[in-house]
This record gives structure tokens, C-alpha cells and sequence, in this order.
């Protein structure tokens, strides 16, 4: 026990902060090492974000400039298609939170201590290779009224089921989270399955030990010790949903009309569509705050818990 | 080998590296702070921006024989994406960093541009093409701002209707002379088993063309009124143009609106698509996939209305020289010859779609006759509607226009032209500021 609380001591001493003004050298060499990555961020995110702060509070055609204070922000708050384009990036946020990690995580566990494992693990791994554009072109060509998905529902007798997927507001915005899971769950897979193989053994021997198996042992054993990784892959998901763009523009850019945009489209189309500078960084603004506000509180509310 | 020598091979190694490095940035620096898409052509050639990569092999036959007659030709630039490249024309001819001429839009889009005072006068050059006969005076207007030419027409493309001839050689069909004829053979096509009509536009601008077409169907006065903000989508004309749309949805004459204008060479050759009204300008996708006057033709549509004139939706691309063009003198000279009958005659060769110079024809039979039934029967000309209005109005209706077209309803589409007039009063009165 001596022991131990010198060790104790020991390892306090050396890694305990030094006092402002107690040393300057370490001081100073710290701001040395830290100075290129803030640097970096300040040059490359910070100006740029006041700058579109600022920007927001003008109306701006890239020619000519007057500034209008709040009005950018009191438009989009009464207009109907920023209002849907919020609503489908809720619905954007939820069914990412809920499928790919969700799916990733049943995987993950399914398929860890079985034979067959690495074949399925290789099959949902494989669309994460793909580049975003491929995958909508993929699902473009499964998902027209003309595509592959009507083609097959006819051929199998089942005409009454066939849709125009990318024609019909909720429908659009379903099938394409679903196309988003199909490439997605791969990469959460990988990552609960690293958690998972830090798990120490020792854990879930004594959960077996002590009469704890299947679901039982996985509620109380596994999900515990994957809290950490979960963290992680949430917090990527979380981002990743509110910033959606890629997918949305290749197979409907936006549309029909307006109906599937989400935020991060609307921010595209009013600066560089329509060349409404003012209003596209208002538009910035306020899907930054949304992102930062979700990440910040998730990420402290599980930080804390941890 | 000693310390000494030791220390001094590396101090003349990290000298040399430094001096490198140093010459590196040098070269690199300026190089990123200028952009090689912005940079003086080399020579005597002027450097020309564009938003289509394909069209580079007929720009350089066009240069070469602009080279012969002006002395300068064509440095290729090229940016596919169409957002991208107006924001890139918008903000690098503001600065010196920008391209001698610029592939633009006429009408509305050119105003826009216009009036911030990047594109050059093009009065000489107008006054040269009118002379010389190169270009129907009557164009001049949608080239112009405050009375004053700042580009020339790239091209006069006219939307007509692409015809499936194996399609209608196996149903017995005629070229229609009428709209009834017209409707006639689109039942007849959807009884033979063929998709009518294609048309795509869920997700892009081609939302627009039916709509343009039933207007001026009707009635082209009241399109170039309604267009110049001075009538209301809500008049009877809009109504009834939305109405013969709707019914034509409910006769099954249109294929879904997610169908691509891409896939219709394959189509049209194996007969299971009619017919699609585009802008003739699509030819060239169908001459590049090895087609002739023996798979497809084109027509011009009917009027809808037995009262009204003859009249067809154009479509001219324009050329702009920038005001700070690196090699403005050269660039207006070109611009000057651009319409010259051999020039255009080396550029629609390519293109194999009409000029806005008469004497200029493509060699692929199908353009040659349209431009013979556009000779023939003088059709009022009307503005395609993208240009023939202020861009962010045109812009946010075809979007209702797309709408509309994924649930072709009566319904849809009165509460489409209520949303469009809304647009309307709200976007000229921002336009007029």
C-alpha cells in the first residue's frame, strides 16, 4: 500500500501542470507546439465563420452589398422551404442515429465470435469503399419509376408496390437514409468491432461465471464497456446527418421542387445557385449553430457521464 | 571523412534545401495565387471560359479559322459544373484574374451580369455582324442592356420535337401539321406500345420546356408578357396552358419526369420512345451516338391554339469579352469575326446545331430541315423562359415546375402558378431595386 501511494506520488509529480510563472520554459514551448494547429484552425475556420456571420447581415448578389441587419434570419425563419428543409434534416438526423449504428452495433456483436463472421463483416464493409457519387448512382439506377426496384416488383408479380421513390415527399428522404445505412453501416460495424475486441475476456467470463448469457450478458457485460466507442460513433453519425449534401444532390438535388432539401442544400443553392451571398451565410449560420449546439451538448452530456 | 568536413556538408545541404524550397514557393506561390484557368494564354491566343469540357474540339476548329482571319485563336477553359462555373465568372472578372471571354446566358442572366459592369461593349462587333448580314438584327435586344450589346450570339438553337423514326414508320405516323395531329400521334404511340413523349425535369431545368411550349402555343404575346413581368401567372392563358398539361399527364402521353434526355439515343433507335421536345442543340447526342436522318428527325410543334401565329422557344448562348481581360483588344476582334459565315460554318460543324448566322449550316439533315421549316414559316421568336426572366424567379419556378411535374393534378397545378405569381411580384420588385 506504500508502495503503491508513492508510485502514487510519484507519477502526481511528474505529470502535475506547471503554475503560470512558476516556469516559462515549458509554458512557452507548449504555446510553440500548439501555435500551427491553432493557426490552422483560426486561418481556416474561426475567420472564415465570423466572416460569414458578418456577411449574413447583408444582402449580397457578389456585385453589390447593402446591409439589411437581421432581415436574412427573419426571412428564413417564415419561409416554407427552409422550415421543410429543418424538417428533413431531423428526419435526416434520427434515421442515421437509428440505422446505420444501430444496425452497425447488431452486426458487430452478430457477427464477432462466429465463423462465417469475417464474410458477412466483408459484405456491409464493402459499400464503405464506395465514393458517395457511386453509391448514388447506384441507387439512381435502382430508384427512378423506370429503375431496377419498379423493374423487379413488376417482373415479381407485385406492379401494386411499385413507387416513384424519388417523386413523393416522405418517400424520397426514407429511401435515401436507407441508401445512406447501406454504405454507412460498414463503417460503425468496424468501429463498435474495435470496441469490442477491447473488451477484456476476463469480463465475460465472470458475467458467464455468474449465470449471465445472451441478452442478458450483452445489456449488462458488453454495452457498459462499449459506452466509450458508442460515444465516438454517434458523435460522427450525429455531425455527418446534420451536414448531408452529397447524396440529396446526385439523386434528387433537393427536389422535386424543394421537398428533400436539407439544410447544407439550401445553404448551396441560395449562395451558389442563386448567388444570394447574404442569405446562404445566414442560412450557414444557423445550420453551425444547430450542428454545434447538438455535438457540444451530446458530447458533454456522455464526457460527464464517463 | 572529419567532424569539420562533416558539419560543412551539412550546413551546404541544408542551404541548398532552404534555397530550394525558397525558388519552389517562388514558382508555386504565384502560380496558386493566379490559377492556371485564369492565367494569359501564350501567344497571340485569347483564353475562353465555358462551362461544357465537350464543346473544346469545336472551339479550336472555330479558333483555327479565327486565327487565319484575326490572328488570335482559341485558349480552352473549361469548368463542367454550371453553378460552379458562374460563381467563378461572377467573382474572377471583378479582378484580372480572368478569362478574355466568357461563354454566358442572354436575357435576363445577361442583365444581371451586365449591369455590374464586368462584360466589355459589344457595339462594334453587332454593328459588323449586322452589316456583314451575319445575324438577324431582331436578336440584338436579348444581347443587350440599357440599350447597349455585351455579348454575341454563341449559338441559335430552337426547341423542336426529336421524332423516333422507326417509331413512327412502324405506326404509319406523318410529321404532325397541326396540335390535333400532334395529339393524335401521341395516342397512336401510347396504343402502339411506345413511350409518347419523354420528358424529364424532376430535378432539373427541363421543367420548364412544356411549359414554355404551351404558352407560346397559345398565346406568344402573353408568354413575353407574362415573362417581362407584366402578366400574372394566374391569367386565364397560365390556367389553360396548366389544364392541356394536366390532361395530357391524364392521357398517359408523357413518360415518367425522371426519365434523362440521355438515355434517348438508345431509345429512339430501338423505338420505344416517340418523341421528346428539346433544344435542337441535343442533336449532337444523338449524331455522337452514330444516328442520321434515317433513326430520328425534328419538328416544330403546332400551335395549340387554331388562332394563334406560328412560334418557337430559342435558346442562344452568348459570348462576352471581360472588361479586364488580359488581352481585351484581341478578345473584341475575335468577338467582331466570331460570327463570320466560315467560322460558324468550322463551329456548328462540330456543334451540329444552327448559328444565329443563316449561312451557316451543320451537315446533319435532320438541323438543315428544321432550318428550312424556321425559314418557311417565320415563327414569332420567343426567349427560352431561363433567360427571359430575372434568374433567381426562373430559378425558384422551375422548381415549382418540377414539383408539379411528380404529381401532375389540376390541383397542383393552381396552387403551382398561385406559388410562381407569389415568386414573381416579390422577385421583380427586388430585380427593379
Amino acid at each position: 500500500m506504500t508502495a503503491l501511494n508513492e508510485r502514487d506520488s510519484a507519477l502526481t509529480r511528474r505529470t502535475k501542470p506547471a503554475r503560470p510563472g512558476q516556469s516559462r520554459r515549458p509554458h512557452g514551448s507548449l504555446l510553440l507546439f500548439l501555435f500551427p494547429a491553432v493557426a490552422l484552425v483560426g486561418v481556416l475556420l474561426i475567420l472564415p465563420f465570423l466572416f460569414t456571420i458578418y456577411r449574413s447581415f447583408f444582402r449580397d448578389n457578389g456585385f453589390s452589398r447593402s446591409w439589411v441587419g437581421l432581415e436574412n434570419y427573419t426571412t428564413l425563419l417564415t419561409d416554407d422551404i427552409f422550415v421543410r428543409s429543418v424538417l428533413n434534416t431531423g428526419m435526416w438526423t434520427a434515421g442515421t442515429l437509428l440505422l446505420p449504428v444501430l444496425l452497425g452495433l447488431l452486426i458487430a456483436v452478430g457477427t464477432n465470435s462466429v465463423r462465417w463472421g469475417p464474410i458477412a463483416r466483408f459484405a456491409i464493409v464493402l459499400p464503405y469503399a464506395l465514393s458517395g457519387a457511386v453509391t448514388a448512382l447506384l441507387w439512381n439506377f435502382m430508384l427512378q419509376t423506370d429503375g431496377a426496384t419498379n423493374a423487379l416488383l413488376s417482373a415479381l408479380g407485385l406492379s401494386a408496390l411499385e413507387r416513384p421513390w424519388l417523386l413523393e415527399w416522405p418517400m424520397n428522404t426514407i429511401v435515401m437514409i436507407i441508401a445512406t445505412t447501406w454504405q454507412a453501416t460498414g463503417a460503425s460495424m468496424i468501429l463498435f468491432l474495435v470496441g469490442l475486441q477491447a473488451i477484456p475476456a476476463e469480463t465475460i467470463e465472470a458475467g458467464r461465471v455468474d449465470g449471465a448469457g445472451g441478452f442478458r450478458l450483452f445489456r449488462s457485460i458488453v454495452l457498459p464497456q462499449l459506452r466509450p466507442i458508442s460515444v465516438v460513433v454517434v458523435g460522427i453519425s450525429l455531425v455527418n446527418s446534420l451536414k448531408t449534401f452529397d447524396i440529396v444532390w446526385l439523386l434528387t438535388r433537393g427536389g422535386p421542387g424543394t421537398s428533400s432539401e436539407t439544410l447544407a442544400l439550401t445553404m448551396y443553392r441560395q449562395t451558389f445557385t442563386l448567388s444570394r451571398y447574404g442569405y446562404g451565410a445566414a442560412v450557414a449560420v444557423i445550420l453551425t449553430v444547430i450542428v454545434l449546439v447538438a455535438s457540444w451538448t451530446y458530447l458533454r452530456r456522455q464526457l460527464r457521464a464517463n | 571523412m572529419s567532424a569539420t568536413t562533416r558539419s560543412t556538408t551539412t550546413i551546404t545541404r541544408r542551404t541548398a534545401l532552404r534555397m530550394a524550397g525558397g525558388v519552389g514557393a517562388a514558382a508555386i506561390l504565384p502560380a496558386c495565387a493566379r490559377g492556371t484557368l485564369t492565367r494569359a494564354a501564350p501567344g497571340d491566343d485569347v483564353t475562353l471560359n465555358n462551362d461544357n469540357p465537350t464543346w473544346a474540339p469545336g472551339f479550336e476548329a472555330a479558333g483555327e479559322v479565327l486565327h487565319a482571319t484575326t490572328g488570335h485563336g482559341f485558349a480552352i477553359r473549361a469548368v463542367p459544373d454550371v453553378s460552379s462555373y458562374q460563381q467563378i465568372v461572377r467573382m474572377s472578372a471583378q479582378t484580372d484574374s480572368t478569362t478574355d471571354l466568357v461563354k454566358w446566358w442572354n436575357g435576363y442572366r445577361l442583365q444581371d451580369v451586365a449591369r455590374a459592369e464586368i462584360f466589355a461593349d459589344l457595339t462594334a462587333a453587332w454593328d459588323q455582324a449586322e452589316r456583314n448580314g451575319w445575324v438577324d438584327p431582331s436578336l440584338r435586344d436579348s444581347f443587350s442592356y440599357d440599350g447597349r450589346p455585351y455579348a454575341i450570339p454563341l449559338y441559335q438553337s430552337y426547341y423542336a420535337v426529336f421524332y423516333s423514326q422507326s417509331a413512327y414508320q412502324r405506326l404509319g405516323l406523318e410529321v404532325p401539321q397541326d396540335w390535333d395531329e400532334f395529339i393524335a400521334n401521341a395516342q397512336a404511340l401510347r396504343d402502339g406500345g411506345v413511350t409518347p413523349i419523354a420528358s424529364g425535369g424532376v430535378d432539373s431545368w427541363e421543367s420548364l420546356i412544356w411549359f414554355q411550349q404551351l404558352l407560346i402555343g397559345l398565346d406568344p404575346d402573353f408568354y413575353a408578357a407574362l415573362t417581362d413581368g407584366q402578366a400574372s401567372y394566374t391569367d386565364d392563358t397560365a390556367q389553360e396552358a396548366m389544364a392541356i398539361w394536366v390532361d395530357m399527364y391524364e392521357q398517359e402521353l408523357f413518360s415518367p419526369p425522371d426519365t434523362q434526355v440521355t438515355e434517348l439515343p438508345g431509345r429512339f433507335a430501338e423505338g420505344s420512345v416517340g418523341m421528346n421536345l428539346h433544344g435542337a442543340w441535343n442533336t449532337n447526342a444523338f449524331v455522337q451516338a452514330g444516328m442520321d436522318e434515317d433513326t430520328f428527325g425534328l419538328f416544330l410543334l403546332p400551335a395549340v391554339a387554331s388562332t394563334a401565329p406560328h412560334a418557337v422557344v430559342t435558346e442562344s448562348g452568348a459570348l462576352a469579352v471581360t472588361v479586364n481581360a488580359h488581352k481585351r483588344s484581341a478578345a473584341m476582334d475575335v468577338a467582331g469575326a466570331w460570327l463570320d459565315t466560315d467560322v460558324q460554318r468550322a463551329w456548328v460543324g462540330f456543334l451540329s446545331d444552327l448559328s444565329a448566322n443563316p449561312a451557316a449550316l451543320p451537315p446533319v439533315q435532320p438541323v438543315r430541315d428544321l432550318a428550312t421549316q424556321v425559314e418557311q414559316t417565320s415563327p414569332v421568336l420567343a426567349t427560352r423562359y431561363w433567360e427571359a426572366s430575372p434568374p433567381v424567379l426562373v430559378e425558384g419556378n422551375v422548381e415549382e415546375l418540377s414539383a408539379f411535374m411528380a404529381e401532375p393534378t389540376l390541383a397542383m397545378a393552381q396552387a403551382t402558378l398561385r406559388r410562381m405569381q407569389e415568386r414573381a411580384e416579390a422577385e421583380w420588385d427586388r430585380w427593379l431595386l
